[in-house]
């Protein structure tokens, strides 16, 4: 082993040994029992740490391989390398430090995102639930009293929001970048997402499982209404539907 | 080609392996598309006729070409021992697959058998599985027989392996046509998928080493046969075996 | 390329009929930068689709027949064909010191099959009822759509067939035809790497005939294994699938990192780092782990909870053997001396880009971070990074470097670097606007997006830059054909390289080699002193 490579080789240690370290200390960031959690908040916040990670990472090899292209270019004609001749310690130290870092890394990113991933999984037991039939090429969204809306998926703001969903033909995608959640619809198989409309608005819905022609239309909107709004919305529909019935 | 193609250093050519893909693109994918995609028998029948008479050119061609030396520049003819069981792997893994698929579906199935299956007697697959065993034992022995350089006891030995694969290939179509006249179709339920697709892809091998072995015959009785062929036909056959065992126990006695 | 007097009969005999390993890894070659042409257009005509919002060109149907040919030729017929099909072939021989492979006419014949699955993918363009299912091919789509799923399925079959019996063919080739003296521990790393992706190919291919058979015998036959209301699943196809396809993109990487030790140790004069750990570290830990990941594709796909857990921690493991494999590719320049030649240039690239590629792919393996950005534009910026443009860098930096080997002719240099600088400009301008455009929402295979008309600025960014990427792309191509028709002739070994292939005549004749070399000797990577 060379004296030049002992920098860089620190550099990484300390990486995975910092990145090893504050896996622990930060084991138990989301919060879970009690208050929702905010998916949207802990992506952002996974992400921006995942960018950070591998951008130093990036950054880290592309510097020394510069370095290493400026310092080693051919200066004159019939130039040879000088190969390094490893030990066989130095050889064994070369595999396994790497191979020590890179798995710290990877443990560290993975236990992170475990835990965002238990958030994703575990809709709050509040939650308002609704169903969604998805086909070609609309969405179906069905609420409690036979209500049904297409391609609208009007929800109370300030309750997160449990959907169920199915298809009726082939496989769909529930996507809405706002919420960053998105869960296939297939048929014969029930599938969930849930998400927290903090406030009201209106968000995107599209399709992102290829779904023949019409996929790239597919598209739909959440509707975040008021609570009182949107209870007298759904009482007003199933109003509607019973006297359409009768 | 003779000692001195060596020296003048010739490209070494042969158009079988061209004839012979042309001919596979229209036994198959025309074939199949032209009847099940665009409806025209008379078409798929046409690819038919071009795609088969090429396919058994080609393989003549290229038998032909085999016996004697095959190459100046490769030992070909040694390294279809160790070749074998390579193609042997990739072949398990298309039966793994198909297996999976069975198990996968099976143990997620509310019921088992699902509605509308047949009951399948054991006396078939019983009777088939002895045969098919015997067929690997007579093979055995035609190998045996050849290893010592005893061609009429090799030929005799292949003679039965061929019969006895040919029964077993009868017993598999009448039973299929059995099922077939009881109702019991690929799209019944998925046991029907499972077991017309498993049983015909094994039984596709089987017809695969059938060829494989009426190719050697032929060999045989024109006089030149190379004993590593015979080797990896043989080994391809108790690999068809091994592989009914998995078929046998797992769709007709699970 | 040496001498086709003697009229059109020896011509054919010698170049159609040929069974001959290098001959056959040309016509490969020739197949492969074929399907890559064509794929590229549709390419360049979908990003003149995806310009502006609204239809531009074309309808949804036609656009969805662009991607799916797009998609399934740039992977089936021009990477793992280029990859598995020309270099292998034309090279493992000649870095073993073997004159032909195990079984020369088996190779023909899966050369010509691979043909055979060009013709049926090309044929896409003139059938009625064209295959629009995506080279994913999940159903129940597959199923429902009115298109000729059944071409799908038997070009997949066919090139899957090619490759089986390439597979065993080189394994074969590789194991008992080494020349004298070839130890295993002296191998190119190149052999190494082929080896190991024709070891995937031979476990893994199977599979994924399996669930195209599937698909085809759903749609024709009448089985359900992918109806839910006979008892079919829909999940199983997307499992088999990925069961393979994920191994198939290490089957592209193997190779292509084989070619990049090969072209930074001759360029950069020097041994390959930590060979014994690039090897079994390196090359077998991806061998071992690339198997065990597939899931990562499904994370939203409605899998049980647990086994997307399971799949997100080996994924990210894989960054483990692959880079110990960068680290070699990195510490072999360390004390070289270095010469930037066209080749070495690609091979430099091919670095940084596989940096950004390979290191986004962790973001993917985090399941809760891919919940979002899965099947967007972000997913599609990963693999081109990775796939298309390092892949491809590493082919074309690969045929530079043969180029005077296989034709015989120089390249001319000034044009080899234009052609560089303007690919690499453009690929960079393309493919990173192309993530943030994915991370603004924009889905994959949309064929407009009116709901998101403030992505107009980005997707015109991609499509700038795709235009400059083609005129990178024409320029390599104006240099190869330049050297064909006035190349100056090629030394037997213009580089100077230490690697057996390079002893021969150029270009070798048949037999490689008059004599069967000995290599007791001989060191592929014996630079310095
Ligand atoms: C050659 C092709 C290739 C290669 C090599 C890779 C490499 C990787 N890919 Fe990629 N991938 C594709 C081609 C490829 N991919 C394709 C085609 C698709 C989409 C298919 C489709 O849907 O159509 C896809 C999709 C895809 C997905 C699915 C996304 C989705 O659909 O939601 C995921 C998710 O995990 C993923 C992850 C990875 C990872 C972790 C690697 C890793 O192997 C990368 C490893 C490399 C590095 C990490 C960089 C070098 C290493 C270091 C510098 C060491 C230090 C680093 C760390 C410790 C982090 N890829
Ligand atoms: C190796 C694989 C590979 C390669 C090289 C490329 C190359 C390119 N790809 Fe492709 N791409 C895929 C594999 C590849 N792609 C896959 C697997 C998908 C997913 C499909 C799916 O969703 O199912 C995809 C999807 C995909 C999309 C997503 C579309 C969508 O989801 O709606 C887009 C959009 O911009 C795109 C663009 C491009 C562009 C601009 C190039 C450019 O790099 C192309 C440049 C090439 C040319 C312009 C060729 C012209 C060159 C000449 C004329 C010169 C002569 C040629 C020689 C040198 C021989 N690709
Ligand atoms: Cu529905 Cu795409
Ligand atoms: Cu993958």
């Amino acid at each position: 082993m060379r004296r030049r490579f002992y920098p860089l080789l620190s550099l990484l240690m300390v990486f995975g040994l910092a990145g090893l370290s504050s896996a622990q200390s930060e084991g138990g960031h989301y919060p879970t029992a009690g208050a929702i959690p905010d998916i949207v908040e802990g992506y952002n916040h996974l992400w921006r740490e995942v960018m950070i990670d591998i951008t130093i990472i990036g950054i880290l090899f592309a510097l020394v391989t510069l370095y290493f292209l400026f310092a080693y270019r051919r200066k004159r004609p019939n130039q040879e390398g000088k190969p390094v001749k490893l030990s066989k310690a130095a050889m064994l130290g070369w595999a396994f430090i790497p191979i020590f870092v890179f798995m710290a890394d990877d443990l560290y990113l993975g236990a992170k995102g475990w835990t965002l991933w238990n958030t994703y999984r575990t809709p709050p037991e509040n939650a308002y639930e609704i169903q969604l039939e998805s086909a070609m090429w609309s969405w179906k969204f069905k609420y409690a009293g036979g209500v049904e809306t297409y391609n609208e998926l009007r929800v109370p703001a300030g309750k997160p929001i449990l959907v169920r969903m199915t298809s009726a033909d082939t496989i769909h995608s529930l996507f809405i970048p706002d919420f960053k959640v998105k869960e296939d619809s297939m048929p014969g198989r029930v599938t969930y997402l849930w998400f927290y409309p903090k406030e009201v608005g209106e968000h995107l819905i599209t399709c992102a499982e290829y779904c023949g022609m019409l996929h790239s239309n597919m598209s739909g909107k959440v509707i975040a209404m008021e609570q009182g709004a949107f209870d007298s919305w759904l009482a007003s529909e199933q109003a509607a539907l019973t006297e359409g019935g009768a | 080609m003779s000692e001195d193609a060596v020296e003048h250093h010739e490209w070494e050519s042969s158009p079988w392996p061209l004839v012979l893909s042309v001919g596979i693109l229209f036994f198959a994918p025309f074939a199949f598309s032209m009847y099940f995609v665009y409806d025209s028998l008379f078409m798929s029948v046409v690819c038919l006729g071009i795609g088969v008479p090429l396919i058994l050119i080609s393989v003549i061609g290229w038998a032909k070409e085999s016996i004697g030396p095959i190459n100046m520049y490769t030992k070909e003819q040694g390294l279809g021992t160790p070749a074998m069981p390579l193609f042997i792997l990739a072949e398990a893994f298309i039966f793994i697959g198909f297996l999976v698929a069975y198990w996968v579906l099976r143990l997620t199935a509310d019921v088992w058998p699902p509605e509308g299956s047949p009951h399948i007697g054991y006396t078939t697959p019983i009777v088939m599985t002895i045969i098919l065993v015997s067929s690997s034992i007579t093979m055995h022995f035609a190998e045996h027989k050849l290893e010592h350089d005893d061609r009429k006891g090799f030929i005799g030995f292949l003679v039965v392996s061929i019969i006895l694969g040919a029964i077993f290939l009868g017993l598999s179509a009448s039973e299929w046509s059995h099922l077939l006249h009881g109702g019991f179709t690929t799209s019944t339920n998925i046991f029907g998928s499972v077991f017309y697709s498993i049983t015909g892809f094994h039984a596709s091998h089987v017809v695969v080493g059938l060829c494989m072995f009426l190719a050697a015959l032929l060999m045989a009785l024109s006089g030149s046969i190379s004993k590593t062929y015979v080797k990896s036909i043989s080994m391809y056959w108790h690999f068809v075996d091994i592989v009914w065992f998995f078929v046998v126990s797992q769709v007709y006695f699970w | 390329m040496s001498g086709s007097k003697g009229g059109i009969g020896k011509f054919l005999r010698e170049w159609i009929f040929t069974i001959d390993h290098k001959r056959v890894g040309i016509l490969y070659l020739i197949g492969s930068l074929a399907a890559f042409a064509v794929a590229g257009l549709m390419a360049m005509l979908m990003r003149i689709e995806l310009s502006s919002v609204g239809p531009t060109i074309t309808d949804p149907n036609t656009y969805n027949v662009w991607l799916y040919f797009h998609g399934a030729a740039m992977i089936l017929g021009f990477q793992i064909p280029a990859l598995t099909g020309f270099f292998a072939n034309w090279l493992i021989p000649l870095q073993i010191g073997a004159k032909d492979v195990a079984f020369p006419r088996l190779n023909a014949l899966s050369l010509w099959l691979f043909w055979m699955g060009i013709v049926l993918a090309l044929l896409t363009f003139v059938v009625p009822n064209p295959p629009d299912i995506m080279w994913t091919a999940y159903p129940p789509y597959s199923i429902l759509s009115p298109g000729n799923t059944a071409f799908y399925s038997f070009t997949v079959l066919i090139m899957g067939f090619a490759s089986i019996a390439g597979g065993v063919n080189l394994i074969t080739t590789i194991i008992y035809m080494r020349a004298p003296g070839m130890r295993w521990g002296k191998l190119n790393m190149f052999v190494w790497c082929t080896m190991a992706a024709f070891i995937l190919q031979l476990i893994f291919v199977p599979i994924l005939g399996t669930a195209v058979t599937m698909i085809s015998m759903d749609k024709y036959l009448g089985t359900t294994f992918f109806s839910p209301t006979s008892g079919g699943d829909v999940l199983l196809y997307q499992n088999l699938f990925w069961f393979y396809s994920h191994p198939a993109v290490y089957v592209i990487l193997l190779p292509v990192l084989g070619i990049i030790f090969d072209i930074v140790a001759t360029f950069a004069r020097n041994r390959i780092f930590n060979y014994k750990v690039a090897v079994y570290g390196g090359v077998g830990g991806i061998l071992l782990v690339s198997g065990e990941v597939w899931i990562h594709h499904l994370y939203a796909s409605g899998m049980p909870n647990w086994i997307r857990i399971g799949m997100m921690m080996s994924t990210l493991l894989i960054s483990v053997p692959v880079g110990l494999c960068v680290l070699s590719i990195i510490g072999t320049l360390y004390r070289g001396a270095i010469e930037f030649k066209t080749p070495m240039l690609y091979a430099v690239g091919f670095i940084f880009l596989f940096l950004i590629g390979g290191l986004t792919g962790i973001p993917l393996a985090l399941a809760a971070l891919d919940i979002f950005i899965h099947d967007t534009h972000f997913i599609v910026a990963h693999f081109h990074y990775v796939m298309a443009v390092a892949g491809t860098f590493s082919i074309i930096g690969g045929i530079y470097y043969y180029w005077p080997k296989f034709t015989g002719k120089m390249y001319n240099e000034t044009l080899g670097k234009i052609g560089f600088v303007i690919t690499f400009i453009g690929v960079n301008i393309t493919f990173f606007a192309m993530f943030f455009v994915g991370l603004e929402g924009m889905p994959r295979r949309y064929f407009d997006y009116a709901q998101m008309p403030q992505l107009e600025d980005g997707q015109r960014l991609v499509t700038y830059g795709a235009f400059i990427l083609a005129v990178g792309f024409l320029i390599i191509l104006i240099s190869w054909l330049h050297s064909l028709f006035a190349g100056k002739p090629a030394p037997d070994n213009p580089w100077g390289s230490k690697s057996l292939e390079w002893t021969t005549t150029t270009p070798p004749g048949p037999g490689n080699w008059p004599e069967v070399p000995d290599c007791e000797d001989f060191d592929p990577y014996g630079y310095g002193e």
